[in-house]
């Protein structure tokens, strides 16, 4: 097991399983439990759809970067993509009763509810998404 | 997502199988679907018993085919929902959406209720 991995894709939603088999390789063997597994695994798919439909506007030629960083006490994943920016605060709320048949736009509001922190700011190349987990004493032994 | 459909008298189970996260997962789901209203069902059940996990894009998924099926005129259940599943359905309100039960036979059963 590394303390860093990184994985560079393109804007296409196909590459949605690598993603998910290289983080779940990558975190093999670190103290989560099955449940949290699930809430990166889930969390990591939302970002990576995000940039590539939102942040690269669906593109395929701009990529996708994807760092997954060993922590103090867990992980940091930074999702990464090439687009013109990305304004959370834009996004209207899924839950309102006119938006609940909306086939999209869920994503962030489950990714706040399965990672300990969430973070959305702009860089240099487009907009970096930072999640972060913990393990929970539990499990750490 | 690995999609299997079984006919029970009227009613259609569709059940997913493995991790459910868009892309492709609704070309396949969307075409399936459409064959079976085709074929004049307009009663549906999706089966989740078997959902590793699911994301908005999975979610997503199953709001197209209610709202599909609604409007050719049939209905759709959601059947064996995972804890992880109805926690998502909680988060974003969508238990107010779907119709949940806790087996297949019970969902089949709620179509001639």
């Amino acid at each position: 097991m590394s303390d860093e991995g990184k994985l560079i894709v393109p804007s296409d939603l196909a590459k949605l399983e690598e993603v998910d088999g290289f983080a779940e390789n990558w975190m093999n063997g670190m103290p989560f439990t099955k449940d949290q597994r699930d809430d990166i695994a889930i969390s990591l798919s939302e970002v990576v759809t995000n940039a590539i439909e939102h942040g690269n506007a669906g593109i395929v030629d701009k990529m996708v970067t994807v760092v997954l960083l060993r922590i103090e006490g867990g992980i940091r994943i930074e999702v990464t993509d090439q687009g013109g920016g990305f304004n959370p605060a834009l996004v209207a709320d899924p839950t309102d009763p006119e938006n609940l048949l909306s086939e999209s736009g869920r994503g962030l509001l489950i990714v706040h509810h399965l990672m300990d922190e969430v973070d959305v700011e702009p860089v240099s190349t487009g907009t970096r998404i930072s999640l972060v987990k913990r393990f929970t004493a539990s499990n750490t032994g | 997502m690995k999609l299997k459909s079984e006919r029970h008298g009227s009613v259609v189970v569709m059940g997913m199988k493995g991790k459910v996260m868009g892309g492709p997962d609704a070309t396949v789901f969307r075409d399936e679907l459409k064959n079976h209203l085709d074929d004049g069902i307009r009663k549906v059940v999706i089966d989740l018993g078997r959902v590793d996990w699911m994301n908005s894009s999975g979610l997503g998924i199953l709001i197209g085919g209610l709202t599909t099926v609604k409007n050719a005129g049939g209905e759709m259940k959601l059947a064996r929902t995972t804890d992880k599943i109805q926690s998502l359905l909680m988060i974003t309100k969508l238990v107010q959406v779907f119709s949940t039960y806790e087996t297949v036979e019970a969902a089949i059963a709620a179509f001639s209720e």
